[in-house]
């Protein structure tokens, strides 16, 4: 018998009171996955985490972790998960590695296994030399921290709610690498609103509108599931010059002019690759080239959801 | 079980390491040394007062060690008691304030064991204070007053502590019950007046917990006691507390 699913959730719904949060949500995670959870702030993303950590119960429907129904999540279950809220709390008065060494103890470990895995946690998170308490760390320390302390038990399914959102450049590629040396050995579940940190790291994604599944699928099939394609085109006049002659063309959903090269994002490839050599040519412009180009996840989420993420 | 040791470590070490310890631990501390000290110096102010009122004469008896032990008490029901309160408000709500409890309770630690740390971690609190502090108290009150026995003391503070631990159980509950600290200090502080209130009715004053507090007094002085009614309506009473808190913390989003 195979193995259930790391996460899967089946028509969960979440009402608070008349607000409903989420609206028969389905999802399957796939083991070893890097799951990219996306959705504009107040679809639900949170909301979903707090179902699946065990911290709020769906109204209805089901949701499985590792196999066992979270609303009847023991300790025991609890021991092979990490998370990370969007907004981790520590104790102020407790140094970065004191609460590392308290975490790994609430999963039972100690001795020399606990202070190695601590010490080179504290590495990962660049605090292994920062001396003080917590109260005084940044946003952006205490959410490494917030990193560090969800690996301590080096669990199967780690949940990251928003882990990149309060991050430096530097900070932020660094969370994104160590979620990417995850992948296989730890499935990882992490929401962001973020477009391009799902389009870096993840290799599944899920986008959530307004408390509903708006797709899931693997970030390539997804881009071919929706029909968004780019065609970039290299003109011998200004691109200026070309655009007009694009007006009232339906297979067109975006323009982008720099110089003399232009961006054509269209939803009909095919109508596109035919039409635009001969627009071209009947506005007596020379096309120097014409290139596909591959779409960003921003415009899949605008054409699935509608409106920018943010 | 892990989990509970480790947080229960962790309440240990946030008593000493945080504002905690100075408030209920040197409150006591500081009542048990100035007990006996006030007890010594009051009848000496209070003749003094009454001496530059023309005609008016007071004559009060020497004090003696039964005074500071009094006064330590009285210290212990009137002020100690509503710092109980204000310090239990927020021994549950304020980790779900702060965002610290989600944290653990995604990690093994039921939310029973959760409530059972806190609630143990805090009853630590006031206990182990109070019998150093009333250790003090007669350490001093026989440096500076004539001695006295301690029995009647010693079942006074041991009343008292049953009381304290009665409203630490309530005080847990209502933290878990009521998100906003001055809520749960404004239920605390309710219980405490029915309390008092109940005890005009008879049958109250002589079966229920709340003949407590009324009982330490009598105990110093040495009065006959009835308590078997009340210590065991506050077990059971203390008992439900801590259940109800635990059933209600689990059912509970954070």
């Amino acid at each position: 018998m195979s193995a259930p699913p790391p996460i899967q959730i089946e028509e969960v719904s979440k009402r608070f009171g008349t607000h409903l949060a989420l609206d028969r949500v389905s999802l399957t995670v796939p083991a070893g996955s890097v799951f990219g959870f996306l959705g504009p702030n107040g679809a639900g993303k949170t909301t979903t985490l707090r179902i699946l950590t065990g911290l709020a119960a769906p109204t209805s429907g089901t949701a499985r972790v590792l196999g066992h129904d979270v609303r009847t999540l023991r300790p025991a279950d609890r021991a092979k998960l990490g998370f990370l809220p969007d907004v981790p709390g520590f104790y102020d008065w407790m140094t970065g590695a004191e609460f590392l060494r308290f975490a790994g103890r609430l999963f039972g470990l100690g001795g020399a296994e606990l202070e190695s895995r601590a010490g080179a946690l504290l590495e990962m998170a660049g605090l292994a030399r920062v001396r003080g308490r917590i109260g005084g760390y940044s946003r952006g320390m205490k959410q490494r921290l917030g990193v560090a302390q969800a690996l301590i038990n080096a669990p199967d399914l780690l949940f990251l709610d928003e882990p990149t959102s309060a991050l430096d450049p530097i900070g932020r590629r660094e969370v994104l690498e160590m979620i990417v040396s995850l992948r296989g050995r730890t499935t990882v579940f992490f929401s962001t609103h973020i477009l391009a940190d799902v389009e870096r790291v993840s290799d599944h994604v899920a986008i959530l509108d307004r408390g509903r599944v708006a797709a899931s699928a693997s970030v390539a099939e997804l881009k071919r599931r929706t029909g968004v394609e780019r065609l970039a085109l290299t003109l011998d006049v200004a691109a200026d010059r070309f655009v007009g002659a694009l007006d009232g063309a339906a297979w067109i959903t975006a323009l982008e002019a720099d110089s003399n090269r232009l961006r054509v994002t269209v939803n009909d490839r095919a109508t596109a690759a035919r039409e635009i050599p001969r627009l071209v040519a009947a506005a007596g412009i020379g096309l120097v080239a014409l290139e596909p180009e591959e779409v960003t996840l921003e415009e899949v989420f605008v054409d699935l959801v509608g409106r920018e993420v943010g | 079980m892990s989990g509970f040791a480790a947080f229960l470590a962790k309440e240990r070490n946030e008593i000493f390491r945080t504002w905690r310890i100075w408030v209920i631990p040197g409150m006591l501390l500081f009542f048990g040394i100035t007990s006996p000290l006030v007890a010594l110096v009051a009848p000496k102010l209070i003749g003094s007062l009454a001496g530059s009122q023309p005609g008016v004469v007071i004559q009060l008896p020497d004090p003696t060690g039964l005074d500071g032990y009094a006064q330590f008490l009285k210290n212990l029901s009137q002020i100690v008691i509503i710092a109980v309160i204000i310090a239990g408000a927020g021994v549950v709500s304020s980790e779900r304030s702060s965002g610290t409890a989600i944290l653990v309770l995604t990690k093994p630690l039921s939310r029973a064991a959760f409530v059972g740390a806190k609630l143990i971690s805090f009853l630590g609190l006031i206990l182990v204070p109070t019998v150093v502090a009333a250790i003090v108290c007669v350490a001093v009150s026989r440096l500076v007053l004539p001695p006295e026995p301690v029995g009647g003391f010693v079942r006074a503070v041991a009343i008292w502590l049953a009381f304290a631990a009665l409203l630490v159980s309530a005080m847990t509950f209502f933290s878990v019950v009521l998100p906003s600290r001055g809520a749960a200090a404004g239920a605390g502080l309710a219980l405490l007046f029915v309390m008092l209130l109940v005890t005009i009715w008879p049958p109250a004053a002589r079966y229920s917990f709340a003949a407590l507090p009324g009982s330490v007094d009598a105990a110093l002085t040495g009065r006959e006691l009835h308590l078997g009614w009340p210590l065991f309506t506050a077990g059971l009473a203390f008992g439900g507390f801590v259940l109800a808190a635990i059933a209600r913390f689990r059912r509970q989003e954070i």
